[in-house]
């Protein structure tokens, strides 16, 4: 009767959360896609920065999720830490993932190559295989303490890499667009006010999407262990 | 303290007296190295490209190729017949284990390094006697991040169902920071600048090393736990 109490009560947040999600989004691909004007010498194209920047703001934001769960893991030694840095890593890769495909999709008219060498864009991807390597770790062993902590220990020495992949990448080459948002100029200086609006929206909806998802991801590992536990509990009893 | 290193000198020995006993690992890294280096001359064309600008890459890709052959090994050989709980058993700190493993990782690489740079020598055709100092500088430096951050997740790998597979698909990625600038320093040094002009790439290296020497120390223990 708790149990179902406290699932019912989860299940009114989450349902609020979905619906603020919903709304920002929608308010997101409003503004991306009537609102905002045009970029005067990039084109339409210029408007799939709305979603490569919160993306990547999403998946960095994820993998510190995971630094600082993986920490808490090794520290505390709960179960609760482990979800948590398993959830952020997938939903991490993913938007890694799409990072990585947009960026491309922009690049080929506006740079008239895919892909290059440059520093961000390299970095993404080393980030993307730390991560993805992280995922596969996972998948290879067996649940319980040995995965918790190995994964943790591998959350832990990936993030610290960040700032060794970032000088290195950058020491070798770089040509990505400068920041605009945050620049030496000051904030939001290099961008018209109607672009950088948008792109609060559009940061706003991702975070929210990225609670959520996360949210959902816990509720299902949770679950899993809950069926875990009911069937050893109905083998032994048998 | 004394304890501790006599501990850790141990552990070494002990690699030792093993690889003097079996001669597998050696060897099997060297022709390895070797073999590395001639595939990559025969896939590269070197009356095309200066040797100096190619040369520290594949230099440096049989080096870690080579290295993880003897990382998978380092603790495969403790988990057969159980000498890993052996010495897990043993009343000492966990790290000294680390400590050792890593340090008999790194003296077997270097080893092996030492005999495949005449050969890197004679085969690209370059010079490098006269940099030799900063060269092995820049080795020695390479080399114990790779250890470093090697031993760890090759202690944390031994454990896995397919562990030959794992071990570089976990540790190559966060090698690349160091791969970069190893590579860079040891083409700068064969192009004739000097070790002091590239302090950024000395100090990101050795910040490397001794970062994941320290992350080593503090999840040691959380690896070699049964």
């Amino acid at each position: 009767m708790m149990d179902q109490e406290i699932n019912e009560d989860s299940g009114g947040e989450s349902s609020i959360l979905v619906w603020l999600t919903g709304i920002t989004f929608f308010a997101a691909m409003a503004a991306i896609f009537l609102f905002v004007p045009t970029e005067k010498t990039e084109g339409p194209i210029q408007r799939i920065m709305y979603f490569h920047i919160p993306s990547a703001w999403l998946s960095f934001f994820a993998f510190f999720i995971v630094f600082v769960s993986s920490i808490l893991f090794l520290w505390k030694k709960e179960r609760e830490w482990d979800i948590y840095a398993n959830a952020s890593a997938e939903i991490g890769v993913i938007f890694c993932s799409l990072v990585l495909i947009t960026g491309p999709i922009w690049a080929k008219p506006i740079w008239g190559t895919w892909w290059v060498w440059d520093a961000r864009l390299t970095s993404t991807l080393i980030l993307w295989l730390i991560y993805v390597a992280y995922l596969m770790l996972r998948a290879q062993t067996d649940a319980g303490s040995m995965r918790a902590r190995y994964a943790a220990v591998l959350g832990i020495v990936g993030f610290l890499n960040i700032p060794f992949i970032h000088f290195s990448v950058l020491w070798w080459r770089t040509f990505h667009p400068q920041p605009k948002v945050i620049s030496s100029e000051g904030f939001g200086k290099g961008m018209d006010p109607s672009m950088l609006a948008t792109l609060g929206v559009s940061l706003g909806a991702f975070t929210l999407l990225y609670f959520l998802l996360m949210g959902q991801r816990i509720r299902q590992e949770k679950l899993k262990d809950e069926i875990d536990r009911l069937k050893r509990e109905k083998l032994f009893s048998s | 303290m004394n304890l501790y290193f006599n501990q850790i000198a141990a552990i070494v020995w002990k690699d030792f007296v093993t690889e003097l006993k079996t001669r597998e690992l050696l060897s099997a890294m060297f022709i390895f190295a070797l073999l590395v280096i001639l595939i990559f001359i025969f896939s590269i064309n070197l009356s095309i490209v200066k040797a100096s600008e190619v040369g520290p890459g594949v230099l440096w890709v049989a080096f870690l190729f080579a290295g993880t052959i003897g990382l998978n090994r380092s603790f495969m050989l403790e988990k057969e017949n159980g000498c890993l709980m052996g010495l897990m058993l043993v009343p000492a700190d966990r790290t000294t284990i680390y400590f050792g493993k890593l340090i008999s990782n790194f003296i077997f690489l270097s080893i092996m390094e030492l005999f495949i740079l005449p050969l890197f020598m004679i085969f690209f055709n370059i010079e490098i006697l006269e940099y030799l100092g900063p060269l092995l500088m820049v080795i020695f430096l390479g080399t114990l991040g790779f250890c470093a951050l090697g031993t760890l997740l090759s202690s944390l790998s031994s454990n896995l169902k397919t562990r030959e597979i794992m071990l570089p698909i976990l540790l190559y990625p966060l090698l690349i920071p160091i791969v970069i600038g190893v590579v860079r320093m040891t083409g700068q040094l064969l192009e004739g600048v000097p070790l002091l002009d590239m302090m950024k790439w000395v100090g990101l290296t050795a910040s490397f090393d001794i970062i994941y020497i320290g992350v080593s120390i503090m999840t040691i223990d959380h690896i070699l736990e049964e």
